[in-house]
């Protein structure tokens, strides 16, 4: 879509406050970036620049819609608004365009069970499901990127999400996917071909300051190799926030472990793996500290260029400012060492980050 | 086979007979209008704890789990808890709460304050479009609550209506008198402005004709900034105000900074239910406030 006529139609209808019958929720946000790296990732390849660059940018612009559509059903679109570079007619150009990130339809009407249909994050871990606007650190950890894209695990599917009639939080998600787009690793010639995916996730009250949250995730199908991916994951984090002065203080600690494997007739299977634990401190009403370690070890890599087999890890500290809810900043240092080396051949990166959050209208509360 | 049956029908047959409607509500204050209303025909949960902000809750999936057998959710409403308490409703997948009778949002009946006339925007702070929320601190509105909660609970089970409506009335005569004797206190202590840190007293000081015109908040939902606390302090001091109340959903921190500038007189208070652990009723929360104003004359 044409972005002046998208935007032409969103001032139209947009306007806070006034959410009613006809007009649905409707919120825009927008995420400025500052990188500074001493990977000039533009470098690496001038041809295909298509990769993090440093200085200012606006990272990505989302516009999110979702209304009741009647009384079984509830329909989500989420437009994303980025750039990429294009070098096709010799000089590099940054090209902008607009995609569906997200569009599916969600309805309650069989009891104890959401489903779901449309394009949507595949509930793989806890990580995946979340928009670049609300990730805990600038990038997802290096398993996800590497694993599953820049983008994760978004396909167009079926799902349905079932509570477990048992005294705590126990819910069971099962997803049918059709294995194209974006997803190479389920990227099968065969049309008929799709990705099954389970995951289960349980929380516990163990006060009511403190929970505990623990699931688990496999996925298989087809890839474009004509042979297998697997990937399995496995998340835990603890969550605390006190009911006395709980606007000034919390801390979450997440864990989280994703696996990939792929086969391909005749040669051994690729394997990657990789871990990510990251804290959160909450140490004032409008500031939190934050602290991530995460690794990536691959073998047999299919694509020793882009994934090489080689053990990653990156340590990260934020400082993050939030003012209100509708607005966060984000100053991160990140060092990262192994995987893929620089153009002038360092194989060290440290990157420091300063990222701007905003949001204007409806937009709704992330999950917990 | 028949002993199986048998023994489904006896334990069972209680259950059927004398189940209790399953009320959450947002916070303990309605939680505490609900058991008055109900009594012992229902069971009723807050989510909200009484020390807890209801503008901010964080949406946990055990609350989740919480709502899936409940009959009836009660809010203040005004999008008070929107934010959180709408994901939890979907996410408890109760078919029941899918009807309009299921849930109910009582502010904007009890005629609310603050309804801003003009066209709202977020530089205003967190200002709600349908009036101000917080009418858990004036007792005629309790009152009135009790009666739209009893029809309600009819409406779902009208076997107990005439019961509910009944403990409603009485409820409501009751703060009735209790409004009248509080307000002669009040009068009594020669107090006619408090300062607040939130606009959560704003039914309160209408009811009881005192002024609360003054916030520690530069705008709704934004916490005090050092500029502000020199406008208010000015404030206090032009107009002779001593009286601050806190409520204790907020830090008091600044207290010691309001008592040497202007010689205030600050209290902590709580503003809901369970808001302390001896205050379980609206009237004891009412009376903490009659009585923390009494004390700082």
């Amino acid at each position: 879509m044409p972005l002046s006529i998208f935007l032409l139609l969103f001032s139209m209808t947009v306007s806070a406050f006034a959410q009613n019958l006809k007009t649905p929720n409707i919120s825009a946000n927008a995420l400025f970036l500052y990188r500074n790296s001493n990977f000039h990732r533009e470098d690496l390849d001038p041809v295909n620049p298509d990769q993090d660059r440093n200085g200012f940018n606006l990272r990505e612009a989302e516009f999110q819609f979702d209304a009741d559509v009647d009384p079984y059903t509830r329909m989500t679109l989420l437009l994303a608004i980025h750039s990429s570079y294009d070098a096709s007619g010799g000089a590099v150009e940054e090209v902008w365009t607009i995609e569906p990130e997200e569009g599916f339809v969600e309805s309650n009407t069989i009891p104890n069970t959401t489903l779901k249909f449309g394009k949507f994050k595949a509930t793989m871990g806890k990580h995946n499901t979340l928009h670049t606007h609300a990730y805990p650190f600038i990038d997802a950890p290096l398993a996800h990127v590497n694993l599953l894209g820049d983008e994760g695990l978004v396909d167009v599917g079926l799902s349905s999400a079932i509570l477990l009639p048992i005294p705590w939080f126990s819910e069971v998600t099962l997803q049918y996917l059709r294995g194209e787009g974006e997803n190479s690793e389920f990227s099968s010639p065969t049309t008929s071909d799709g990705v099954g995916l389970a995951h289960w996730k349980n929380l516990f009250d163990l006060t009511d300051a403190l929970t505990f949250e623990i699931g688990a995730s496999y996925a298989r199908g087809e890839n474009s190799l004509a042979g297998t991916t697997t990937l399995t994951g496995a998340d835990l984090t603890f969550k605390w926030r006190p009911t006395e002065g709980g606007k000034y203080h919390s801390l979450s600690w997440t864990t989280e472990y994703l696996a990939r494997n792929q086969s391909q007739p005749g040669v051994s299977d690729e394997i990657g793996n990789g871990l990510a634990t990251w804290v959160q401190y909450q140490f004032a009403e409008r500031w939190a500290t934050t602290y991530r370690y995460d690794n990536l070890i691959v073998e047999n890599s299919f694509d020793p260029i882009n994934l090489p087999n080689d053990t990653w890890s990156r340590n990260s500290v934020g400082l993050n400012y939030i003012p209100t809810e509708f607005s966060s900043y984000k100053l991160e240092f990140n060092q990262r060492t192994g995987g893929i080396a620089s153009s002038t051949g360092e194989t060290t990166e440290n990157a420091l980050f300063l990222q701007a959050n905003f949001t204007i209208g409806a937009h709704p509360s992330h999950a917990y | 086979m028949k002993i199986f049956i048998s023994a489904f029908m006896i334990f069972s047959f209680p259950w059927i007979v004398f189940a209790k409607l399953q009320v959450a509500t947002s916070t303990p204050d309605l939680a505490a209008i609900v058991k008055k209303v109900g009594q012992d025909h229902v069971d009723v949960f807050s989510i909200a704890k009484g020390t807890q902000d209801p503008h901010q809750i964080e949406a946990k999936p055990s609350f989740m789990i919480k709502l899936r057998r409940v009959d009836l959710v009660v809010e203040h409403g005004l999008d008070l808890e929107s934010a959180w308490m709408n994901p939890l409703i979907q996410g408890s997948r109760n078919l029941k709460l899918a009807s309009q009778k299921a849930v109910l949002e009582l502010a904007a009946e009890l005629v609310p304050l603050e309804v801003p006339k003009e066209n709202l925007t977020r530089a205003q702070g967190d200002v709600h479009p349908g009036g101000n929320p917080h009418f858990q601190l004036d007792p005629i509105r309790i009152g009135q609550a009790s009666l739209l909660i009893a029809k309600r609970l009819g409406e779902i089970d009208p076997s107990q209506k005439e019961f509910y409506l009944k403990n409603a009335e009485s409820f409501n005569q009751h703060l009735h008198e209790k409004a009248n004797l509080w307000k002669e206190r009040l009068q009594k202590t020669g107090i006619t402005e408090v300062v607040t840190y939130h606009k959560t007293f704003v039914y309160f000081c209408e009811r009881f004709q005192i002024q609360c015109l003054v916030q520690l908040e530069p705008k709704p939902g934004i916490p005090p900034t050092a500029n502000h606390l020199l406008s208010v302090i000015d404030q206090m001091k032009k107009r002779k105000l001593h009286v601050v109340l806190i409520e204790n959903i907020y830090s008091d921190s600044i207290k010691s900074k309001l008592e040497q500038a202007v010689s205030a007189k600050v209290a902590h208070v709580p503003v809901y239910v369970e808001g302390e652990p001896e205050i379980t009723t609206n009237e004891q929360l009412i009376e903490r406030l009659v009585s923390a104003i009494e004390s700082l004359k």
